[in-house]
């Protein structure tokens, strides 16, 4: 019933942008010249898939050439300095994570990156981020680990993102308890490391989704906001204390100061893509569908999240 | 139904699957087709200086699946194609390494010693024969124990091995590795360090990128493949260009075509055999270990041959190192043999082992359908389970892939030894052309060209004083997983700066570390 719901969604938005698509292209933006898209995740990896398949999308239903291109590291930084200094045309945008722009950017001081530095786009998908273990280590909620850490038990939490280790830490704290926090390369590491036994527990954005649905691993807890779509029974962050959350997206964005026609033609063409074809199906089945958060909305969500950072940095401290 | 149902329909799975075209009536499946297409790409990529297995297949993944897409129909013939360039580039890598001394990937790096100086002496043939008889041999043993054991080891391996043990591991192939290579202990170590110092640079869990010294082409840190191709095969071409200008042109002697003794006769196969045989179990218990890769296999299936050999060696037989045949059947079984073993974590943890690994994670993950963990392998009470099923599509592919080695491989290796008939004027030029396209294609910038040419020089410097660059390609490709590893295991211990010595499994690998030195310390050098 639920993917049902969830498809009857994804259909309505794809007609309704799809339209919005079409009146875009009477306006008559065009790029001058292919559009360079920096994708700041490992190739291969699910979000680059989803970066290329959009690309396809984009470029089948324009004809605009889109050369994606890898720019790693450093949690979206090296990506986004790269974009910075990219001509404002239309022809540069880039593939990263809202945190790149939030936390990340507040971290990496010297950067130079702030949110007004760049033109907000639209955004892909939301991670459903949980707190997930083993199923083997008997755990059935979040508050049996805790009674396990009580007892005496030294738990490793393994991390992706600074930010995350700070929420990790304040979870601890709150439920008081210490975590021994392990900060890992992205969120495949965080499962590999769950799975193989070398980590107690861990932040995943998504990823578990097939190992919690075969019965290996655990939704113990939701890092969001509000609930996971998966394991709606899982308590959230606010539940257990912390005033915090990994709410976050995947987000497209361009330099800033770029035209608005510009801005209106690009949004409008990759979030259709978003929901459109293969690009479309690889999103649902990966992230549990597309969330389309674009103009004056984006705008906010990303300005909260750059100040919102330090607060979350210094209650951490 | 029980395992041996799953196993017959994951059999006919690769047979039955969308048919391509038909002959005589009888469907051929487009799985075969990918099968042999992936292979047929594979063995070329390998067999062409510059370019290795995983670098085609990281080119291959997005274009299978924007053909295929991600349905559960298209797991096969992308994984068959996926699998078909392993196992081809695993088997093709061998050729420039015998033929030309430029190895396209660490773990062919041994298999110069030996190769190299056969083919000089006009064995070029027979070096290739041995290297296909014995990289199969090692494949197929290690796909035999794959699908025997892949349930059960990697539990096994895992439940022991934690952080501290895994770093205490990484520390001890860098022990070996630079202890045995190359002679000496001393030079040995010095290019690992250089190769541990060349992978700070950039990386680190910090916002801004380390010892880049402000440069921005830096910033994402040296890209590995240019490091590694620089290195290996740059340092290599410009030591021969040396070699040229000092010694002339004409006077380079070049290989008879065919001279006596360039055959392989069933003798020799009967005296290869155990070196193959070590060589596979070495490298299939290698495989099993997580991400330690091919290289340490090679290493140590190559370093066991010797000393055996130098044991009952006859007056008249080279040297290791002056064109044995066993050093290649030792080397190549090895690096081969990990291929399959590597599918142990893959299929039953989910991962990855090495690079090729990583990609055949990539594209069970871009598909559906195959989650790799535990319960690919739970044999339902009653019903099928469909991932079991994939699993036995996965095996027969790769024994069919074994099959296309033994024979096209076979005719393949005996065709390229006329390669070894190029004089060493042309051959240079077009090395370097295609290792600079290579390097190119992968970074996309100038950048990557001067970072390649710097380590060309560095490889040059090293072979000119007589340091093995193997221990400094080693220490680079593990250095970022051996600092990540050892900051995890610190963390995940609560802080504790000596979890090396307070695991007891990590204190034996710490101990082993130290007494592989002391004791090639204490050798008589040869």
């Amino acid at each position: 019933m639920k993917t049902l719901i969830k498809a009857a969604a994804a259909a309505a938005l794809l007609t309704a942008s799809a339209t919005t698509a079409s009146f875009a292209d009477g306006h008559g933006w065009k790029p001058e010249g292919p559009i360079k898209m920096i994708i700041a995740f490992a190739a291969g990896g699910g979000a680059d898939t989803s970066g290329r398949l959009i690309a396809d999308e984009v470029t089948a239903a324009t004809g605009w050439d889109i050369i994606p291109e890898q720019i790693t590291g450093k949690g979206g930084i090296n990506a986004l300095l790269a974009l910075k200094d990219m001509p404002a045309d239309g022809t540069s945008i880039a593939l990263v994570v809202t945190e790149s722009l939030g936390y990340n950017a507040v971290a990496a001081e010297g950067a130079g990156i702030t949110p007004g530095g760049f033109t907000g786009l639209t955004t892909t998908a939301g991670f459903q981020m949980g707190v997930v273990a083993k199923a083997d280590k008997g755990w059935a909620t979040f508050a049996d680990m805790i009674a396990a850490a009580k007892a005496g038990e030294d738990l490793s939490f393994g991390v992706m993102s600074p930010k995350l280790a700070d929420l990790a830490y304040l979870l601890g704290e709150a439920n008081g308890v210490e975590f021994n926090i392990v900060s890992v390369r992205g969120g495949k590491a965080v499962m590999n490391g769950v799975t193989a036994g070398d980590l107690d527990v861990g932040f995943m954005a998504g990823i578990q989704g097939k190992g919690v649905a075969s019965g290996d691993l655990v939704n113990l807890a939701s890092a969001l906001s509000e609930p996971l779509k998966q394991t709606p029974e899982a308590p959230k962050m606010s539940d257990l204390g912390v005033e915090f959350s990994a709410d976050g997206y995947f987000v497209f964005v361009a330099p800033a100061g770029l035209p608005d026609d510009a801005r209106k033609a690009l949004t409008d063409a990759l979030s259709t893509a978003a929901n459109t074809g293969k690009a479309g199906g690889m999103i649902e089945k990966a992230f549990g569908g597309t969330t389309i958060i674009t103009g004056d909305d984006l705008d906010a969500l990303l300005q909260s999240d750059y100040d919102s950072s330090g607060a979350l940095m210094k209650a951490a401290e | 139904m029980g395992i041996w149902d799953h196993a017959v329909m994951g059999f006919m799975s690769v047979f039955s699957g969308p048919e391509a075209f038909s002959i005589l009536g009888v469907g051929i499946s487009i799985t075969l087709i990918m099968i042999l297409t992936g292979f047929l790409m594979g063995i070329t990529v390998g067999a062409t200086p510059g370019l290795a297995g995983p670098m085609a297949m990281a080119i291959a993944l997005p274009i299978l699946i924007s053909i295929f897409g991600f349905s559960q129909d298209a797991f096969l013939p992308v994984m068959g194609f996926l699998i078909g360039i392993m196992k081809g580039a695993t088997l093709g890598g061998s050729v420039p390494a015998i033929l030309f001394n430029t190895p396209g990937t660490p773990d062919a790096y041994m298999t110069t010693l030996d190769g190299y100086p056969m083919a000089q002496k006009g064995q070029a043939k027979k070096a290739l024969k041995v290297a296909h008889l014995s990289s199969v041999s090692g494949d197929t043993f290690s796909d035999v124990v794959l699908v025997l054991c892949a349930p059960f080891l990697a539990v096994l391996v895992e439940s022991y091995l934690d952080l501290p043990e895994k770093a205490a591991l990484l520390i001890l192939s860098l022990a070996f590795i630079a202890a045995v290579i190359g002679g000496s202990v001393g030079k040995g170590l010095i290019s690992m360090g250089l190769g541990l110092l060349a992978a700070m640079i950039a990386t680190g869990e910090d916002f801004y990128p380390r010892l880049t010294m402000g440069s921005p082409a830096l910033a994402e840190g040296f890209p590995i493949a240019t490091a590694i191709l620089g290195v290996l095969i740059l340092g290599e071409v410009f030591k021969s260009i040396e070699d040229m200008i000092r010694s002339g042109i004409q006077s380079a002697p070049r290989p008879a075509a065919t001279v006596a003794g360039d055959r392989l006769s069933f003798a020799e196969i009967r005296r290869l055999a155990p070196h193959i045989a070590r060589s596979s179990v070495i490298g299939t218990i290698i495989g099993a270990l997580p991400g330690i890769g091919s290289t340490l296999a090679a290493t140590l299936g190559y370093a066991f041959a010797r000393a055996r050999y130098d044991n009952k060696r006859s007056a008249s037989d080279p040297r290791f190192g002056e064109g044995a045949p066993e050093g290649i059947a030792a080397t190549e079984a090895a690096n081969s043999a990990v291929s399959g073993a590597n599918l142990i974590p893959v299929l039953s943890l989910g991962i990855p082992g090495n690079a090729a690994a990583v990609f055949l994670i990539l594209g069970m993950e871009s598909i559906g359908g195959f989650n790799p963990g535990p319960a690919v392998f739970r044999v339902p009470s009653d019903g099928f389970n469909p991932e079991l099923i994939m699993a036995f599509g996965l095996f027969t592919a790769m024994f069919l892939t074994n099959g296309l080695n033994w024979t096209i491989g076979g005719v393949f290796m005996r065709a390229v030894g006329v390669m070894a008939r190029v004089p060493k004027e042309v051959l240079l030029p077009v090395v370097l052309l295609l290792t600079l396209t290579a390097i190119y294609v992968q970074e996309n910038t100038m950048a990557a060209m001067w970072i390649a040419v710097g380590f060309g020089v560095l490889g040059y410097i090293m072979r000119r004083v007589g340091m093995s660059p193997l221990p400094f390609v080693i220490a680079f490709i593990l250095g970022g997983k051996l600092e990540e590893t050892a900051r995890q295991a610190f963390a995940a211990t609560g802080g504790d700066a000596f979890f090396l010595f307070t695991h007891p499994i990590a204190a034996a690998f710490m101990v082993m570390s130290l007494a592989v030195i002391v004791f090639n310390l204490r050798k008589p050098s040869p």
